[in-house]
């Protein structure tokens, strides 16, 4: 039971420190009514993983060929492009607050960057869902085709359970940091979710042979922090941690810094005009 | 807006940079799911050849490769083979697992 607690907890981490980002953020600037959106990509999240769970049981084509590795390849890129996009335009709301510190503003927000929230749930849940969904169904049909719900079944529910409740302690946590400071943090959180999601994106494509790993792996560091612990998850649904990453991840990791930096200054300067 | 796209622009030439042919001789490891586990449960490969890994799961319920020092996680379900593929692997010692069963499903594979 606690295995499966601990694999189903695991997959849902990465999930839960999104939904909990956007969350947060949404709350800071006021506009706690919008958090349906952040809903609807959860819940969109949740339909889709069910259907390419269904899918990849039943259709030939995804399970032998790429498809699922393409697909996951363009959610997380069109999710890495969303995130920039928002933190840019975080960063410019953080520039407009200034003097006393505030707790919350009443910042607008636009029904496209609503949609952008929407996606980003969605990409965030959509990630390791399907693994999720055939894992607990598997657990429930285990005794031989008949449905029983045994200890392993409650285990792999109280492991997504627990990644509830770290959204929900995450959210509390960051509740209590001051507006500017808050941006700045999620901001600089949400560069290194991104960069991580766009060296994972390029790992699918790798696997699909789309992509040659270059040198694989560059390190292994699975010693010091391996990614199977709790700590390991969360510091890989942060950072983008990989104990054995190949050379081609850690290039498309590294370059994604320079070129958001340089974003955000071409962006400036089109406010500035 | 138009330099934002520029951005855009950049991390698809990043991505589609990355996108040389890739030649090298190939060659294919059977391995089967019984009883939730693999069948066999190590297998060996010379380092800078590409190992495709043709992996057929004969049971009935869904399996899921995984392993995190190669970083791949794929599903299998009842009765089919999925193709895995692994180009120019370092030498070493990578572990995988069916991770729905991961208690019995373990394997590994030595690159030398």
């Amino acid at each position: 039971m606690l295995a499966v607690l601990m694999i189903t907890w695991r997959e849902t981490i990465e999930a839960a420190l999104i939904v909990g980002v956007l969350l947060t953020y949404l709350a800071k600037i006021g506009q706690t009514k919008q958090f349906r959106y952040v809903y609807y990509g959860v819940s969109w999240a949740v339909l889709a993983s069910l259907v390419f769970a269904g899918l990849t049981t039943y259709v030939d084509l995804f399970v032998a060929g790429v498809g699922k590795e393409i697909f996951d390849a363009v959610v997380l890129f069109v999710a890495v492009v969303v995130l920039t996009h928002m933190v840019v335009w975080m960063h410019h709301n953080a520039r407009e607050i200034r003097g006393e510190i505030q707790k919350k503003a009443d910042l607008a927000i636009s029904s496209h960057q609503l949609w952008a929230l929407a996606i980003l749930a969605f990409a965030g849940v959509f990630r390791e869902g399907v693994e999720t969904v055939l894992f607990l169904w598997g657990l429930v049909l285990q005794a031989g085709g008949a449905i029983s719900f045994s200890s392993e079944v409650v285990g792999g529910v109280l492991g997504v359970l627990f990644g509830v409740v770290m959204t929900w302690l995450f959210f509390k946590g960051f509740g209590h940091l001051d507006l500017r400071l808050f941006f700045r943090v999620s901001g600089v959180l949400l560069l290194f979710i991104a960069a991580g999601m766009l060296a994972a994106s390029v790992g699918k494509l790798i696997a699909a042979d789309l992509l040659p790993p270059l040198l694989n792996p560059l390190w292994d560091s699975s010693r010091l922090l391996d990614e199977r612990s709790v700590i390991g998850s969360i510091i890989a649904g942060l950072l983008g941690y990989r104990s054995r990453p190949s050379l081609m991840e850690v290039i498309s990791y590294g370059l994604y810094f320079p070129v958001v930096i340089l974003w955000l200054r071409l962006s400036r300067n089109d406010l500035a005009q | 807006m138009i330099r934002g796209t520029l951005g855009l622009l950049i991390l698809a030439f990043i991505l589609g940079g990355g996108l040389i042919a890739h030649a090298g001789d190939r060659v294919e490891i059977k391995i089967l799911i019984k009883n939730n586990r693999f069948v066999p449960d190590e297998i060996r490969a010379q380092a800078g050849t590409t190992i495709q890994l043709a992996i057929t799961n004969a049971d009935s319920t869904v399996e899921e490769f995984e392993s995190f020092p190669l970083n791949r996680e794929k599903l299998i379900p009842a009765g089919k083979t999925v193709t895995i593929i692994l180009p120019n692997l370092q030498r070493g010692t990578y572990e995988f697992m069916g991770e729905f069963h991961s208690d019995t499903a373990r394997g590994r594979l030595i690159v030398e």
